[in-house]
């Protein structure tokens, strides 16, 4: 996929307009050099990522954002958030909102399984909007240079996660919570109400020996639903504030802190649910 | 003032070090070390600071007369090691010798050697492993591609590398380990101007990782300064230029196609047969896969290097703003 970044310029310029133009031309972004980052990512890409998920973020899933003061205008943070919604679209929602509401434009940096690198265009579209490898190398660099990390901590499982299982967080994962401590970044909670119920899984197909996918999905709608988003970021928590660097290698710090992070996600989606008027409103 | 020696004082890279040498005023003379009897170094500066000497390095005994004879009676206290074998499709002990026992031969006649201080080895990017599962940007503690089915090129600079670390701490010579970018030049046995320099290169299809690519004459700074430097350890030597891969082929002016990794494989393997290419797509299949960026912080605050030499692309780069160290 070598797109040369004029080319990704004049597409979204033309599908996006001024505004996607202007956010781009903001984008906090440490170049290294010919305009791309150390991991790839290129405004021009970020923009054509803009054009294309705002529209979804506006018209079709009419996202709404509360608390979005909270995310960290400047410096390193890590953003845990529910997963859900078979196919990754929380994770597109959720970036295009920090890219809006962040000034000057933040390009929030998800972090991906293993298994999106191997795929074909997929991996280098992905890259050039600024999503990484779920490496703690990658993490360490990215927080070391003061980026956003987004990272969901149910991982895989809570993309696949059943229907009636929906807004019930999976296995948390601590990870997020050990790099916040040793690299002094805060953590802040998000909640994602209307994706757990955008594209219902009925049932999923071991994978193909050899395929680098998980496992095939088998949703009950072709596309996902018009369900509305409602994106709810909590305060921060600042666990780089609470403890040294190297209490990061105690589990059970760790542990207490993934586990207060997980209880403020569920404390944000259970007040979204009482807030949402229904799940298409 | 210092004499240094410089092994691989005929390659690219070392010739470029001797002429900094020489023109280095606290360096009072230059031991250069070859394979090529001395007509065919002509391109050496050769002068009242400069001795050049031919020799087998693959030989334990040459290896020893030369640090026992001219490189005592001159003083010598720093050791370059630069000597590589090149083209990675050559394979066997002869090659191993080179690559390998060279460098074990040195370290240890440098351990008990009277005026030798410091022995600064470089080593190459390529020991780095590279993978789905690995960052992209990668500190000096990354994993070293110890696959058993990895090519002997592969294998043999690992081995060395290792080799120069198991020592540090150990030996009276300080040892510096150099892991430095690939140089974008010919006659380095650089593999990516191999892929370069062809009339089209074949990438496999959907992937555009990032590279990072260093000159002749960030080598040589790097090099100096780990030369003056005090103190051992590893360091990555990274270039000014990280780019994806898509964009060094339009840079280098060279039309790059997309082409399934199965049919990529073979094609860069009938090329080889044909036109006698160095490139090897199975050495570098992952490479062409996922990317990989030299972070130089280290190299920085111990050494003082930086890069600050961009690589001359045919066709016009933009100044770049910051540089992969400063991340």
């Amino acid at each position: 996929m070598p797109v040369h970044p004029t080319i990704a310029r004049a597409f979204a310029r033309a599908v996006g307009g001024s505004k996607v133009r202007e956010r781009a031309e903001r984008l906090a972004f440490a170049d290294a050099g010919h305009g791309y980052d150390a991991f790839g990512l290129h405004p021009d890409f970020v923009a054509i990522g803009d054009a294309i998920a705002s529209p979804l973020h506006r018209r079709y899933f009419r996202a709404k954002s509360y608390g979005a003061e909270n995310i960290p205008a400047t410096g390193p943070a890590i953003l845990a958030a529910n997963h859900s919604g078979t196919l990754p679209m929380d994770g597109a929602m959720l970036w295009i909102d920090v890219l809006h509401q962040t000034s000057p434009p933040r390009a929030a940096r998800p972090v991906a399984d293993y298994f999106v690198a191997t795929l074909p265009i997929v991996s280098t579209l992905f890259a050039r909007c600024g999503v990484v490898g779920g490496s703690r190398g990658n993490a360490r660099a990215l927080l070391e240079a003061g980026e956003l990390l987004m990272i969901f901590p149910e991982g895989v499982p809570g993309i696949g996660k059943p229907f009636s299982e929906r807004y019930r967080l999976q296995n948390w994962t601590k990870g997020h919570c050990e790099l916040a401590i040793r690299h002094g970044a805060p953590v802040v909670p998000i909640g994602i109400v209307g994706a757990e119920e955008q594209m219902p899984q009925v049932a999923r197909i071991p994978a193909p020996k050899g395929s680098p996918l998980p496992y095939i999905p088998i949703p009950a709608t072709l596309v996902p639903l018009p369900v509305r988003y409602h994106i709810h970021y909590g305060e921060p928590i600042p666990l780089h504030e609470e403890f040294r660097p190297e209490q990061a290698d105690d589990p059970a710090i760790v542990r207490d802190a993934a586990a207060r992070v997980k209880a403020s996600v569920q404390a944000l989606l259970d007040r979204g649910l009482e807030l949402r008027e229904g799940v298409f409103r | 003032m210092k004499a240094v020696l410089v092994t691989g004082a005929t390659t690219p890279v070392g010739e470029r070090l001797v002429r900094s040498l020489i023109a280095d005023t606290r360096v009072k003379h230059v031991l250069a070390v070859g394979i090529e009897p001395r007509e065919q170094a002509a391109p050496l500066p050769f002068g009242n600071r400069l001795t050049y000497v031919q020799v087998d390095l693959t030989r334990t005994r040459k290896v020893r007369e030369l640090l026992f004879g001219p490189a005592r009676d001159l003083g010598v206290e720093v050791v370059v090691h630069l000597s590589q074998h090149r083209d990675p499709n050559d394979k066997g002990r002869r090659v191993h010798r080179v690559n390998v026992e060279a460098l074990r031969s040195i370290l240890d006649l440098a351990h008990r050697h009277p005026t030798i201080r410091r022995v600064v080895v470089r080593s190459f990017a390529v020991v780095y492993r590279v993978g789905m599962e690995l960052p992209v940007f990668v500190t000096e503690d990354h994993p070293l591609n110890l696959a058993p089915r990895a090519p002997q090129y592969v294998r043999d600079r690992v081995e060395a590398d290792l080799t120069a670390c198991a020592r540090m701490g150990l030996s009276n010579a300080e040892i510096v380990v150099l892991r430095c970018a690939e140089a974008l030049a010919p006659g380095t046995g650089s593999q990516l101007y191999d892929f370069l320099d062809a009339p089209v290169a074949l990438r496999p299809m959907g992937f555009d990782p990032m590279l990072n690519v260093a000159t002749i004459a960030d080598m040589v700074c790097a090099i100096e300064a780990a030369t003056h430097g005090s103190g051992e350890g590893v360091f990555n030597i990274p270039g000014y230029d990280t780019l994806p891969l898509s964009e060094a082929c339009r840079k280098w002016g060279v039309p790059s196609v997309g082409v399934p990794g199965p049919l990529v494989k073979r094609l860069y393997g009938l090329r080889r047969r044909v036109v006698g290419s160095q490139f090897s797509y199975g050495l570098n299949r992952r490479r062409l896969h996922f990317g990989l960026v030299l972070d130089g912080t280290r190299a920085r605050e111990v050494l003082g290097y930086a890069p600050c030499h961009p690589v001359d692309w045919p066709i016009g780069a933009p100044a770049p703003t910051s540089l992969p160290s400063a991340k």
